[in-house]
């Protein structure tokens, strides 16, 4: 039995293609074998919303009369660079307010964008023959700017740790709170429903692919920042990190509702935001693949009290994490998500609703993403 | 019977004083102390979770007020903004009283007021600043 994406793309449009959930395939496939289940089933959703530190919109503000060549830009007081041509500018995430400590960033400019907010606009530029202007201050809002898009660097991974700290004090990382002697522990992966996890040696997603980007359309631009292939896989999926992508997508298309800019204590500012990725059944492999379940996938539990060289204390399936504690060398440790499940879950289904209702046809790769991928140390050295 | 949990704020003046023998022993209340601080200067505040008729629950309030106790009422204490939180679940492995949890069929992240002993662990471990706490 094999698709193609013409036939799947005819179904969507006809109203006739049978969409399920990463969740919901798990128990077709144990019942009807992948074989029977690939035959009734034309895509599969994912879902993930969780913190994405490494994300970021690109805008145009448009000129102002007189123009300016704008090389110190700030946006609600947030740093945004400079480094690009007159009006352009990259807001990136984690990017802080100046002066820092009101818990403000480049997220939540991202999200007061896409909620449709004002956001001040201050910029300053060296006043050049052809840009004569020195400053502006102004309010601009995502209706008013010309491009606004999401470029991603790295989203989406794979995998991810799972974190405690065996240490005495109380300490506060990008994987949360986590209270002294290993009294809780925290993970990230939306497991089961998490789109590489569905898919992961990437025989489907490539650059092109197009994705549910919080709440518009979107599409994988790019393997991600520290792409990784090289982890061990335990039933079909690594158990660390491992692949990542880069994805891309228009702001003025995007819900506020799949977007959270976060203040993390002790960390700093990031991205929430709800990604889904449709999964084209093209054959039994790609349908056993979706049919993964949290109890087969895996993630490492590691003390964050370490300041480096972290090792595996033990595996733990996400079915374990999610029932609310594991055990831990006889002593039990609380464990709780930082990634929101039911964030996931609307995402995944609202692709769903839209691949079922004909509004959001699958898109073919045109460019596979690489099938290898290690991640370099940065070494300290001289010329 | 009825459940009231009240703030009592004391001073150098009044530390000494037995406030919960008193609520059990005068006014047949039952007490549980879910958190007491007290500085070196004597000030203090303590959180009593009572238990009791509302009779008897009214006059040994009362009555500590008359000893110069502050007493406050809690009601409300702590504030979760439903439309903020996107139940990422960062705060419910911290909660003591398992106030805080995921309801299983949704996963949406609940809180349930009224075991919540106000310690305020959830609160800085809240990326959006969901939760309140009004003591």
């Amino acid at each position: 039995m094999s698709k193609t994406y013409d036939e799947i793309n005819d179904k969507i449009r006809s109203g006739k293609a049978v969409v399920m959930t990463a969740e919901e395939v798990v128990d077709l496939v144990r019942q009807k074998g992948a074989e029977k289940a690939a035959e009734e089933v034309d895509v599969v959703t994912t879902g993930t919303f969780g913190a994405m530190c490494s994300s970021g919109a690109f805008i145009n503000f448009g000129h102002s009369d007189p123009p300016i060549r704008m090389t110190g830009i700030r946006l609600n007081g947030v740093e945004a660079y400079g480094g690009l041509a007159a009006v352009d500018t990259y807001i990136g995430a984690t990017s802080l307010i100046d002066p820092p400590g009101t818990g403000y960033g480049g997220a939540h400019v991202i999200e007061d964008l896409i909620a449709g907010k004002k956001v001040r606009l201050q910029a300053w530029g060296p006043g050049t023959d052809c840009y004569v202007r020195k400053s502006i201050d102004t309010y601009i809002s995502l209706d008013d700017v010309n491009e606004a898009y999401i470029y991603n660097p790295r989203n989406l991974y794979q995998n991810y740790g799972v974190a405690t700290n065996t240490s005495n004090k109380t300490l506060y990382t990008y994987m949360g709170k986590l209270l002294p002697r290993m009294k809780n522990a925290t993970y990230s992966s939306a497991g089961a429903l998490s789109p590489l996890i569905n898919d992961p040696h990437l025989d489907t997603i490539g650059m092109g692919t197009r994705i549910f980007l919080a709440g518009g359309e979107g599409y994988v631009a790019w393997q991600g920042t520290q792409f990784n292939t090289s982890f061990e896989e335990v039933n079909g999926v690594p158990v660390k990190g491992s692949r990542t992508l880069a994805v891309i997508g228009d702001m003025k298309q995007m819900d506020a509702k799949y977007v959270r800019g976060l203040d993390i204590t002790g960390y700093g500012i990031s991205l929430a935001i709800g990604i889904g990725i449709p999964i084209p059944v093209l054959n039994a492999d790609v349908m056993r693949r979706c049919a993964i379940s949290d109890d087969e996938i895996y993630a490492e539990m590691v003390d964050y009290s370490l300041p480096s060289n972290r090792q595996c204390m033990q595996r733990y399936t996400y079915a374990q994490l999610r029932s609310g504690s594991i055990e831990y060398q006889g002593r039990t440790i609380r464990t709780s998500s930082l990634s929101s499940l039911s964030g996931a879950r609307k995402v995944a289904n609202q692709l769903k609703d839209w691949i079922e209702h004909g509004e959001f046809l699958l898109n073919k790769p045109c460019l596979e993403l690489p099938k290898e991928g290690k991640v370099k140390p940065l070494l300290e050295r001289g010329l | 019977m009825i459940e009231k949990k009240f703030r009592i704020d004391f001073d150098e003046s009044n530390v000494l004083e037995s406030v919960t023998y008193t609520l059990v022993s005068e006014f047949n209340l039952k007490p549980n102390v879910l958190r007491a601080d007290i500085g070196g200067d004597g000030h203090g505040f303590m959180l009593l979770s009572l238990v009791g008729e509302k009779d008897d629950m009214i006059r040994g309030i009362e009555h500590i007020r008359g000893q110069g106790f502050k007493v406050k009422e809690l009601n409300g204490h702590i504030f979760h903004d439903y439309d903020r939180c996107w139940s990422c679940g960062a705060c419910v492995s911290l909660c003591p009283t398992r106030s805080i949890y995921c309801v299983p069929e949704t996963q949406e992240v609940r809180l349930n007021t009224d075991t919540c002993i106000a310690c305020g662990s959830c609160i800085n471990a809240c990326s959006v600043k969901a939760i309140q706490l009004e003591l």
